[in-house]
Order: structure tokens, then C-alpha cells, then sequence
């Protein structure tokens, strides 16, 4: 706790200057909006974020939980090997992840283009040409639990008699789906959606570790951006004004979420 | 008394209120049953890799089943990448993190959780607000406090800023674990006769246990798994953890598109495997617990 | 409306070593308000459900008007369904939830507003239309769920235990109305419960049903004065029958403590020893009865219960409200001939 109180604390000392301590008042931060590598930067972490987080693991979280709920009422058994294997991808230390994930998408002889190969068809070169959805998906595997967890919750609230009412009164399972499941899951669904991103919003050595922000800075994210400058070019307090920048989005969405989630209780 | 008929024998359970929903054609089991094997395999497919792979010989980025069986890569990676030290010290540091947290967490919970604040709302407020932060975000203020304060290639360091991180997180658990600890069990133990502090001892905190095995658990996995705090406070050799051992392979192979796959295998299957073995333990608990932090790396 | 036969139905559930409904043989007439009436576990509820389509049996037809229903969706048997908790959809007003079946069969608006009015206002709830469920009280919830099964105007209401989640008073109240209510919709109707007051004050006919088996079908009044057997006797009735061990002897039997009660004629299985079932009210403290000695005297307002001693036995008198014996008192017991019930003693099957 302390460390992040000092750390903020800290920034106002050396986040306003260059590597010898001086006093620049706010030039870095001039100097950072005027980037136009920055807008790139901001650019790639929305695309990630909404790639990852919302089309990718909310909307397949959302559906992995009602398949699995659905399997859960109907007694079917296999549900929870699946169940099993996506919560492996998210408990298990990221670094696993990453790694897992290069071996998958090595241009040589990386499982994905062995695979394609085998088919009959070219290999493709994922980090190279499709970077950003590459580290998409590689995140989407990852974090996918996460939602797939959080809807499941609420999914189980809702009685087997309801859906059974609904049976008797003549809907089908389409209908049934759409006038009662949708609707239980409204509220919840903003939260889930706000939570997400925020998971994914720092999302850092997945994205390191596959493409280094490249190539060049197609994937460069926010999170990136700051440890490549301050720790490659030495310029600390740069690096640091980017850090506040990232964590006062990241503290304008926390107090959103805590507001709502509290709404809600 | 009296004979009752046959018809009349010991009443069978209900059955639960929670029917299975009836129905559900053929077509629909074959879809679902499709879908989830997609799924398990699309999950699955990297860790059956990683389990190959660390077996071969050879081993290749793709999934294939070992042309020749070895051990090799694990004897390489304590011989030449000195895995030995790595896993000591991600070992070391993880327990003493666990260590540190669980005693901290458990008094501060039980301070939050005992004390009348005015305040207390807020405070609790913004615990969970701090959880939030990215830790990417933070990467650049800790380098920097860190080397002002000398932390850098210390245990010291690691341990503390591992700690750090779950911190707000476990504190809150423990505060809640705590306010469900009736208070008339410490107020009898005080009418007894014990000191507030042996009254905690050992009253309270046996019954907290649950909750501490979870904050033990998840601050030692968090520490396991730590990378960004490390990458920045640590660059010297006896330093590193098993994360950064992986980074090694992969640059001294030479160039970018070199990883040398076995070794990273070797050192992956055992750096999961700790992980695997608590999560198939306990897999509920894990979930909960893992559920409330919106941390995201 | 529409009659409803169950034919030699039977379920069972996977890892129950007992099927929940074996051999299930009922004929319900037109408009008439059957109660399935038993035990938890006996059966009832699955009885229900297989008829309203939740639930398939193992064996056995089910037929609404002569055709079979088994393997139809319940959305095309034409029943309704009253869940004991009442299963609102939560998330929805009240005047949708009424609406819903009509919405998903896709009945014009008008026609909808029409029907859910005409619900409402029989159920005296038309001022919780725009409310949630959430927001009513357990006997509006109800209301409303018996309103949302009226406004199909089904063939058939189906009924699992719907007033057993309300407290007792308005259980009562309840009662009464519901019963008013089908007999001015003339809608066969089958109601489960395992309140046998409820059975007797709602039923036109009611089947006992124990462990599957159908155990007596009969009008409330049949029910009560005749069992079949053991297991209805002691079930119907509050307070229960009492029931002692009997010996034959001469014309007459010899019940603890040596009473004597004359013996009713029976089928006759040669047994010596037989067991016979005496309502409270059957029998009387009289001056010239067999003596016995109080245990407690339970004054209900306009009755009273008097335990006594019989030999090993405890034996319950149904009295009138001025008498009062204290315990220890001796009175003396007779019993009116017309209530003495004979059963087997081994199978429990009345014997007369």
C-alpha cells in the first residue's frame, strides 16, 4: 500500500525531470501530448482493449457461461473439463502464458502454422503481419475466466423453475433464452464489461514478451510505451509522466466501477 | 405400537430443488458436446505443449509427441542457465511474501474489521481503489523509489514490494473474514480474563483460518508468479527468479526468433507445476478468491 | 375443460433404488378438483409434472380427452402450471408476467389486455399490475401466479402445492376462495398437497398416494370415514386415528387394557390378532364404558381432546367443550359400533 501511496508522491519529485534530477515542471508532459507517437500509443491500447476485452473475452466469457450453466442444468458431464481448461489458461503466472503463446505463433514451426501447413496452406507470419490480433488472442486466451466467471455467478441465481414456467407457458428455448437469461444478466453485464477492461487496460508482459510493442509500434500499448522510454532511453521522469497518465484513466475507471458495483449492493 | 402397512415405509428424499431441466435433444447434446471439446482444446492445446515439449529432445514449436524421450532439458537448464538459483530464489521470495503478508493482513484485517472509525467506509473505500492500479503502471515510480531507497537487487526489495502488491487486496478479505467472526467469542475470552492480544491468538485467529489459508495461498501465488516488479528491481545474475530465467533462453539463443523451445518447456513445466497442484486442490476457494481482484497483468 | 387419465404410469429417477410413481391409475372427470394428497416424497409432484410435460414416464399413458400427451412440449398440452414458489419471472411487471403465455403465442394486443384484465379482476390484484414481483407480499405473489395460469384458459390447471409457502391464516382464507374460484371457471383442476386438512376441505374427490402407490381415490367423506388401509387412516384426520392391536374374541375385540368394543362385520381372514382404528370422535365418555385414567386434557374452544391411559396405549377423546377432566381423573370410555375400523394386522388393508 505504501508503495503505491509513495510512488505517487514520489513521480511529483522525479517525475518532473530528466535523468538528473531537475525541475521541468510540466515540459514532459507537454512534451507527451505533442507526441505524435503517443496518439499511436492511444490508438493501439483502445484497439487492444476493445479487441480483447470487450469483443473477445466478454462476449466469449458471456457465452462460455451459458453454455456451461445450460450443460450444469442438463446434467451434462464433459462441461467441466472445459470449465477446467479455461481456468487453467488464467490462474497459471502470465510469463506461462506468453511463452506458450510464441511457441504457438513461431513462424517456423509454431503449432499454428505446422497446422496450417498440414492443410495444405501457407505459413503465416502472426507476430509480423497481424501483431495486434495475435496479441489479441493470446490475451483473449488468458483471460477469458475472468467474465466467463463473473456471469457464471449470476447465471446460477436464476431458478430452474422460471425456465421451466416459461416452458409450460409455451416458450421455446430460443425465447426462453432471450426473455428471461438476457434480461437477468443486464445488470451484471456492465459491470463485468468495466471490470474487463480495466484487467486488460495494463496489460504488459503478454504484449512484451509476443511483439515488444512491434513491429515497430503497431502493438504498442500504454503500458509499453512507458517502460520502453523510461528504461530505454534512461528518461525517468518521461517515463513517469506516462505512468500517471495511465494511472489516472486506470483510477477514473476504479472509481466508476466501485461507485456502481456499490450502486448495485 | 401399532403395524403399519407395507405401503407406508420410510419416506424417500425429495428430490432436490434444483431439477435438471427436462428435454434437450440429441442434436443439442451432440452441439454442446462439439463445443466443448473445442473449447477444452483451444484451452488445453498450449499446456499440452509445454508437457511435450520439455520431454523432447528436439522439441519443436508444435505439438507433437517426442521422437526421442530425454530429461536433458532439465539437466541443461540447472546446468547452463543456472535454474538452480532462479528456483531458490523465486521459492525463497514467494514464502517469505506469503510469510509477511498473511501476518500483516491479518492484524490490519482484524484492526479494520474490530475498530469503530468514523471514516471506516472510506477507508475500506479506498483499499479497493488501490487494488485497482495496473501494475504497469506503477512499473516506473517503484524503479525509481526503489533505487533511491537502495531496494534494487535485494531481498529485501523483492519481498517487500511482492507483498505490496496484494496487499489492499488480502486486507480486505481478512477484514471480511474477520466481521464474520461473532465478537461475543474475544468478549468472553476478555471476561475470561485474557489480554486483547492472546485473546486474538488464540481465539479468533483459529477460527479466521480459512480465510488465512486463502491469503496464504493467494500471496504466495502471486508472488510465484510476479514478473513486472522483478524485471525492474533485479539485474544481477544471483538475483533472478524463474521468470526472468525465461527471458534468459530466449535472448542468449542469439536472435529474436531463436528460443531455444525444450528448455523453455523444461523450465515451464516446472514453474506451473505448483500452480497446477494448489489449483486442482483446491479449485473453489481459488476461484472466489482470485474472482475479487480486478488486477490484470 | 377435459378429463385426464393417468394409465399404469410409472417413473423412476436414476440412482433411487424406489420408482417415485409405480403403476398410477387415475381417472379425473370433467371440472372436477382432484387433489393428489401424500407424504413428501410420495410421488405427487412428479405425478404432476409428467402430466404438464416437465417429466416423461418410464410406462404408462397419460391422456387429456382421451389423447395421449406423453412426448408433447407442455406448450402444446393446453395445461397450466402453479409452482409452489410461484416461479415469477422477476425481471418483469406483473402485468407482463400475466401476459407472457399469451405474448409467446402470439395473440394480438387487444385480445391480451382483454384476458389479463379479465385475470385481474377475478383475482382482485388489478392494482398490482404495474408492480414486480419483487415488491408483493407471498399471498399477491400467489394471486398473481394463479391469475397468469387462468388467463390461458387452459384444459387443465395443475397445481403443486401453491399454498404452502403462505402463512396459516391466509392459507385458510385462501382455501376457500380457490375452491370458489374453480367451481365458478369449471375447470378441472389437480391439486397437490400434503396438508390433508386442505385435501378434504377442497377436493371433490382426493387419491392418496404413499412411496408411488395410489393408496384410496375417493370423495373426501369416503376417505375419512373409510380407509383403505393403515397408512390413509392414520394420514387423514386431526387429530390422527387412534389405532390399537386387537385380539378376536367371541364376536367381540379386545383392545388394550381389556376394553371391549363390538365387532363389526368382516372380511374375514381368520387372524386372531388384528388391528382396529377408532376416531377421537368415535368414541365417547360415557358412565358405563371401560374405565381409564387421564393423562391431559387439551382444550380447543369449541372441543376438547382428552388423553387417556389405556393399558400401554395412549388413547385420544373427542369431547365437547364443557367437559374437562383433570388428570388422573378415571372416566370411562365407550365406542359408538359405526366407527370401529378392522385392519390386517400384517398389511395394514381394512378388513371392514
Amino acid at each position: 500500500m505504501w508503495a503505491f501511496y509513495t510512488s505517487f508522491t514520489n513521480k511529483a519529485l522525479v517525475g518532473l525531470d530528466a535523468a538528473r534530477p531537475r525541475f521541468v515542471g510540466l515540459d514532459n508532459y507537454q512534451r507527451l501530448f505533442s507526441d505524435p507517437d503517443f496518439a499511436t500509443v492511444i490508438f493501439n491500447s483502445i484497439v487492444f482493449v476493445v479487441g480483447s476485452a470487450i469483443v473477445g473475452q466478454f462476449v466469449l466469457g458471456l457465452l462460455l457461461a451459458i453454455l456451461l450453466d445450460h450443460a450444469e442444468r442438463r446434467r451434462y458431464r464433459f462441461a467441466s473439463i472445459a470449465y477446467a481448461a479455461v481456468l487453467l489458461a488464467w490462474v497459471n503466472p502470465t510469463v506461462i502464458a506468453a511463452f506458450l503463446w510464441v511457441a504457438m505463433y513461431d513462424f517456423f514451426h509454431g503449432s499454428l502454422n505446422t497446422g496450417l501447413q498440414a492443410l495444405g496452406s501457407a505459413p503465416v507470419d502472426w507476430l509480423g503481419q497481424f501483431p495486434m490480433l495475435a496479441v489479441i488472442v493470446a490475451n483473449i486466451w488468458r483471460g477469458t475466466a475472468f467474465t466467463m466467471l463473473i456471469f457464471l455467478g449470476a447465471l446460477k441465481t436464476i431458478p430452474t423453475d422460471i425456465y421451466e414456467a416459461a416452458r409450460v407457458d409455451g416458450a421455446n428455448a430460443w425465447r426462453r433464452f432471450w426473455d428471461h437469461t438476457l434480461p437477468s444478466l443486464r445488470p451484471i453485464a456492465a459491470l463485468a464489461l468495466l471490470s474487463i477492461t480495466m484487467s486488460t487496460f495494463g496489460t504488459f508482459i503478454l504484449i512484451q514478451t509476443l511483439t515488444n510493442g512491434g513491429p515497430g509500434i503497431r502493438t504498442e500499448t500504454i503500458a509499453l510505451y512507458a517502460f520502453h522510454e523510461a528504461f530505454r532511453s534512461y528518461a525517468i521522469g518521461y517515463g513517469s509522466t506516462i505512468a500517471v497518465v495511465m494511472l489516472i484513466l486506470n483510477a477514473a475507471f476504479a472509481v466508476l466501477y466501485l461507485r456502481w458495483s456499490r450502486a448495485r449492493a | 405400537m401399532t403395524a403399519i402397512g407395507p405401503q407406508a415405509q420410510a419416506q424417500v428424499a425429495v428430490p432436490p430443488r434444483t431439477r435438471p431441466l427436462e428435454g434437450g435433444s440429441r442434436l443439442e447434446f451432440v452441439l454442446m458436446h462439439a463445443a466443448f471439446l473445442a473449447i477444452a482444446a483451444f484451452f488445453l492445446a498450449p499446456f499440452v505443449w509445454l508437457f511435450t515439449a520439455a520431454f523432447d529432445a528436439h522439441a519443436q514449436a508444435y505439438i507433437r509427441w517426442p521422437e526421442q524421450l530425454t530429461l536433458d532439458n532439465f539437466v541443461q537448464i540447472f546446468d547452463r542457465y543456472a535454474f538452480a538459483t532462479a528456483l531458490q530464489n523465486s521459492v525463497f521470495v514467494a514464502v517469505s511474501t506469503m510469510v509477511l503478508t498473511v501476518c500483516v493482513v491479518s492484524l490490519a484485517g482484524y484492526s479494520l474489521s474490530r475498530i469503530e472509525l468514523r471514516h471506516k467506509a472510506w477507508i475500506t473505500y479506498a483499499i479497493l481503489l488501490l487494488q485497482t492500479m495496473p501494475l504497469s503502471a506503477t512499473m516506473v515510480p517503484i524503479y525509481g523509489l526503489a533505487r533511491e531507497l537502495g531496494l534494487r537487487n535485494s531481498y529485501l526489495g523483492l519481498i517487500l514490494i511482492h507483498s505490496a502488491i496484494e496487499l489492499p487486496f488480502l486486507v480486505w478479505l481478512m477484514k471480511g473474514f474477520f466481521d464474520s467472526v461473532p465478537r461475543h467469542l474475544e468478549e468472553a475470552a476478555w471476561l475470561d480474563g485474557r489480554t486483547k492480544f492472546r485473546a486474538l491468538f488464540e481465539i479468533v485467529l483459529p477460527v479466521a483460518r480459512p480465510g488465512i489459508a486463502v491469503a496464504a495461498g493467494l500471496s504466495f501465488l502471486s508472488a510465484w508468479a510476479e514478473v513486472l516488479m522483478v524485471l525492474i528491481l533485479v539485474d544481477q545474475q544471483g538475483m533472478k527468479t524463474i521468470p526472468l530465467a525465461f527471458y534468459e533462453t530466449f535472448r542468449t539463443a542469439g536472435g529474436y526468433t531463436e528460443v531455444q523451445y525444450g528448455l523453455v518447456a523444461a523450465m515451464g513445466v516446472l514453474y506451473v507445476l505448483p500452480v497446477m497442484a494448489v489449483f486442482f486442490a483446491t479449485r473453489r476457494l481459488m476461484v472466489r478468491g482470485l474472482m475479487s481482484s480486478t488486477r490484470g497483468l | 375443460m377435459a378429463t385426464v387419465e393417468y394409465d399404469d404410469v410409472w417413473r423412476q429417477f436414476v440412482g433411487q433404488d424406489r420408482p417415485a410413481v409405480a403403476g398410477l391409475t387415475l381417472d379425473i372427470a370433467n371440472g372436477e378438483f382432484l387433489v393428489l394428497l401424500g407424504p413428501s416424497g410420495c410421488g405427487k409432484t412428479t405425478a404432476l409434472r409428467m402430466l404438464a410435460g416437465l417429466d416423461h414416464p418410464d410406462r404408462g399413458d397419460i391422456r387429456v380427452d382421451g389423447r395421449s400427451v406423453v412426448g408433447l412440449e407442455p406448450k402444446d398440452r393446453d395445461v397450466a402450471l402453479v409452482f409452489q414458489s410461484y416461479a415469477l419471472y422477476p425481471h418483469m411487471s406483473v402485468r407482463d408476467n400475466i401476459r407472457y403465455p399469451l405474448r409467446v403465442r402470439g395473440l394480438g394486443t387487444a385480445d391480451q389486455e382483454r384476458r389479463v384484465t379479465r385475470a385481474a379482476e377475478l383475482l382482485r390484484i388489478e392494482h398490482l399490475l404495474p408492480r414486480r414481483p419483487g415488491q408483493l407480499s407471498g399471498g399477491e405473489q400467489q394471486r398473481v401466479a394463479l391469475a397468469r395460469a387462468i388467463v390461458r384458459e387452459p384444459r387443465v390447471y395443475l397445481m403443486d402445492e401453491p399454498l404452502s409457502n403462505l402463512d396459516a391464516k391466509l392459507r385458510t382464507h385462501t382455501r376457500t376462495e380457490l375452491k370458489a374460484l374453480q367451481q365458478q371457471l369449471g375447470v378441472t383442476t389437480i391439486f397437490v398437497t400434503h396438508d390433508q386438512a386442505e385435501a378434504m376441505t377442497m377436493a371433490d374427490r382426493i387419491a392418496v398416494l404413499d412411496a408411488g402407490h395410489l393408496q384410496q381415490l375417493g370423495a373426501p367423506d369416503d376417505v375419512y370415514q373409510h380407509p383403505a388401509n393403515l397408512f390413509v387412516a392414520q394420514f387423514i384426520g386431526s387429530p390422527p386415528m387412534n389405532v390399537l392391536a386387537a385380539q378376536r374374541d367371541d364376536g367381540a375385540l379386545v383392545l388394550a387394557g381389556g376394553w371391549r368394543v363390538p365387532m363389526p362385520r368382516l372380511r374375514d381372514t381368520g387372524a386372531k390378532t388384528l388391528t382396529v382404528g377408532l376416531r377421537p370422535e368415535a368414541i365417547s365418555l360415557a358412565d358405563d364404558g371401560h374405565p381409564a385414567e387421564v393423562l391431559v386434557s387439551e382444550p380447543l374452544g369449541s372441543e376438547v381432546i382428552v388423553n387417556v391411559k389405556l393399558g400401554d396405549a395412549l388413547v385420544k377423546v373427542r369431547t365437547g367443550p364443557d367437559v374437562r377432566p383433570h388428570a388422573g381423573d378415571r372416566v370411562r370410555l365407550r365406542a359408538d359400533p359405526a366407527g370401529v375400523r378392522v385392519f390386517d394386522r400384517d398389511t395394514g388393508v381394512a378388513l371392514a
